[in-house]
């Protein structure tokens, strides 16, 4: 694991292991070095000293060439452990007497000027031996350093076990510490985690002391303070919004409901209107009937005139009711939806109009198939019946002309609802009254021009395609042609 | 010459048996025992006013000369302030002024009678002849094989007042008088 991922507690830990033992070894190594040196100067020390005594004790045994004796001066040495070998020279530098603690040890053939030496393994002592002021031999010694070594190793021992206990006293001592500086970030760490986990921003981290960590904690606990003081507003807004959105829905409802309701009405008042009206319609259309056929020579030219233009009024008055009748009756039967072949119906439409489309000369184009859809047959037969009558009706080219087709994605672009059109090439209806042509009785020419009518051919049309959830809508452009667009369902 | 000689001569007094050293040339029992008279005297004190200081010291050799020109040479030496000198005795008469006496192995038979003359006289014999340091002389030569040694007659030596050196006594054979 990277260290950076180590646990905070750890890493306070190691840092209080570390110093510790970085410190301790430092001292540790610095207690042996300079030991391993003071101890190396007494044995030098030492060492020198003895050979000068031995080298002034055997100045009769070197006078007088005295091996024997000079020999268990040597051996005397052997108490001394740590001395492996010693010899004694003559003034010429030979050899005189020698002594080693394991055979094997090769003696400098020469000895050297007086000091201690040390060399690998051992530590190499010269002395010369004087006598009444002249020097008649040298005297050697070596020692191992088995005492410097073990010392050493007695040492690293201590320094070791120093090392060990202060180590254990530091991770004791630093397990039990290191709670006052992670303590209080393990508590933050532990009450951030509940915070985001739960959402619950009245949680608080709790604070030990006035140190920075006291003031990260209090950071930390206003800064809680005011998500809280924040996610409440949030929350009241949310709740006050929710509330609002409630109400306006139940208001719209209830508009809806009124709306419906009122249309309902008015559906039902013009049904009951038209229908009851026809009765008394009837009554002075058939009664001009008697008094044209009964009186009619009774009555002069105007009188005549007078009396057919009141029969003419009530025929109209006839056909608006009818018309009307028809609307309101669109608002209140239920639709017979079916399976509804297009072409089939487009061509029911242009044969029924044949007659007038020949004498007109008008040619009707299907560009390419139409599709099948969901429709109430009746209805969708009086949509094109409608589109293609109005479209016969305002044209005044020499060669006139009707498509009906449709266009994949429509002209409004969006949605894979097929869109329907009847385009003609005819006068055209000026921009300004694109909506007022779908108003019922609406009519923006003259009451005989373009063959008449009541006018609430268009509104039928919307009424239909409405109540197939479709939407109606035109382009024109004036005595270049107009199209009209519709949809037979939901636009998706 | 006698820087030369000096160190050749102790070098050449001992020479171990084991060792031989064909080079050097060879070295005669007489030389070894001149230069041992000699080196006595480095470790023998005499009372201070039979020694001065900065007086000589005087070596007698009573009776035949065995050492010859060795003694002579080392006699050159100056030994803890005091000039050595070398006197040849035909007769024993005024050894009293010597401080060494070597009392060679001719004068034998009289040797009792010498002694007897030095009396308590601080004089530190040194003789050639089985029996020399039971009959009062103080150091007496041995042989054991080859090599030259010595024993000591501490009892006398300090009844004379002469201070022998522990050192050189540690190397006696036999020290008579030891306690």
């Amino acid at each position: 694991m990277p260290l950076r991922n180590v646990p905070i507690r750890q890493k306070l830990m190691l840092i209080a292991l570390l110093t510790t033992g970085g410190t301790l070894l430092l001292a540790g190594l610095a207690l042996i070095f300079f030991n391993v040196k003071r101890f190396k100067e007494e044995m030098r020390d030492d060492l020198t000293t003895l050979a000068q005594i031995v080298a002034q004790n055997s100045t009769a045994a070197i006078a007088f060439k005295d091996k024997t004796v000079a020999t268990d001066t040597l051996n005397a040495l052997s108490a001394r452990k740590p001395i492996v070998a010693a010899a004694f020279y003559d003034e010429g530098g030979k050899l005189l007497a020698q002594y080693q603690r394991n055979p094997g040890m090769r003696f400098p053939s020469q000895p050297r000027s007086d000091g201690a030496t040390f060399v690998v393994g051992g530590l190499d002592v010269f002395r010369h031996v004087e006598l009444d002021g002249k020097r008649i031999g040298t005297f050697y010694l070596r020692s191992d350093l088995s005492e410097l070594t073990s010392r050493i190793k007695v040492q690293a021992i201590t320094v070791g076990a120093v090392f060990l206990a202060s180590g254990l006293a530091a991770l004791f001592l630093s397990s039990g510490l290191q709670r006052l500086v992670s303590g209080p970030i393990l508590d933050l760490s532990e009450t951030a985690r509940a915070v985001s986990e739960r959402q619950d921003y009245s949680l608080r981290a709790r604070k030990r002391g006035n140190d920075e960590l006291g003031r990260l904690v209090d950071a930390f606990n206003q800064m809680l303070v005011q998500i809280q003081e924040r996610d409440s507003a949030l929350q009241t807004a949310k709740e006050e919004l929710e509330r609002r959105v409630e109400e306006r829905t139940r208001e719209l409802a209830r508009r809806n409901e009124e709306l419906h309701q009122s249309n309902k009405e008015l559906d039902d008042f013009a049904y009951i209107a038209s229908h009851d009206l026809k009765e008394p319609l009837r009554g002075i259309h058939n009664f001009s009937n008697f008094l044209l056929e009964d009186y009619a020579e009774k009555l002069d030219d105007e009188g005549r005139s007078k009396l057919e233009t009141l029969m003419r009024l009530t025929r109209r008055m006839e056909s608006l009711i009818d018309s009307l009748l028809h609307f309101s009756r669109l608002g209140r039967v239920d639709l017979a939806m079916d399976r509804v072949d297009l072409n089939e119906i487009v061509a029911e439409v242009v044969d029924s109009l044949a007659i007038t489309l020949k004498e007109e000369g008008i040619e009707v184009r299907v560009p390419q198939p139409l599709p099948k859809v969901r429709a109430d047959r009746a209805r969708v037969g009086e949509i094109f019946a409608n589109l293609v009558v109005n479209a016969m009706k305002y044209n005044d080219k020499p060669q006139k002309w009707i498509e009906i087709g449709v266009t994949p994605n429509g002209s409004s672009g969006k949605g894979s609802t097929p869109v329907f059109y009847v385009r003609d090439n005819g006068i055209g209806i000026p921009e300004k009254h694109h909506d007022a042509v779908f108003r019922i009785f609406k009519r923006l020419h003259g009451r005989e021009k373009f063959g008449g009518g009541t006018g609430a051919g268009l509104t039928i049309v919307k009424k239909i395609v409405e109540r197939h959830h479709g939407r109606i809508w035109l382009e024109s452009a004036a005595g270049e042609g107009t199209t009209f667009y519709f949809t037979l369902q939901e636009e998706t | 010459m006698r820087a030369v000689l000096l160190p050749l001569l102790l070098a050449a007094a001992l020479v171990a048996p084991g060792s031989p050293a064909p080079a050097q040339p060879a070295v005669s029992e007489a030389d070894v025992k001149a230069a041992f008279l000699y080196n006595f005297t480095k470790f023998v004190d005499w009372p201070q006013p039979v020694l001065a200081e900065g007086s000589e010291l005087k070596i007698c050799v009573l009776g035949e000369d065995p050492f010859g020109r060795t003694l002579q040479a080392l006699t050159q030496e100056e030994v803890g302030g005091h000039r050595l000198k070398l006197i040849h005795l035909s007769s024993p008469s005024n050894l009293t002024a010597c401080h060494v006496l070597f009392i060679s192995r001719s004068e034998k038979d009289r040797l009792p009678r010498i002694l007897e003359a030095l009396g308590d006289a601080p004089v530190l014999t040194v003789g050639d002849t089985q029996g020399f340091v039971d009959q009062g002389g103080i150091i007496n030569f041995l042989l054991e094989g080859s090599k030259v040694r010595f024993e000591i007659n501490q009892e006398d030596a300090e009844r004379v007042g002469i201070k022998i050196s522990s050192k050189l006594l540690a190397l006696a054979r036999r020290v008579k008088g030891r306690p």
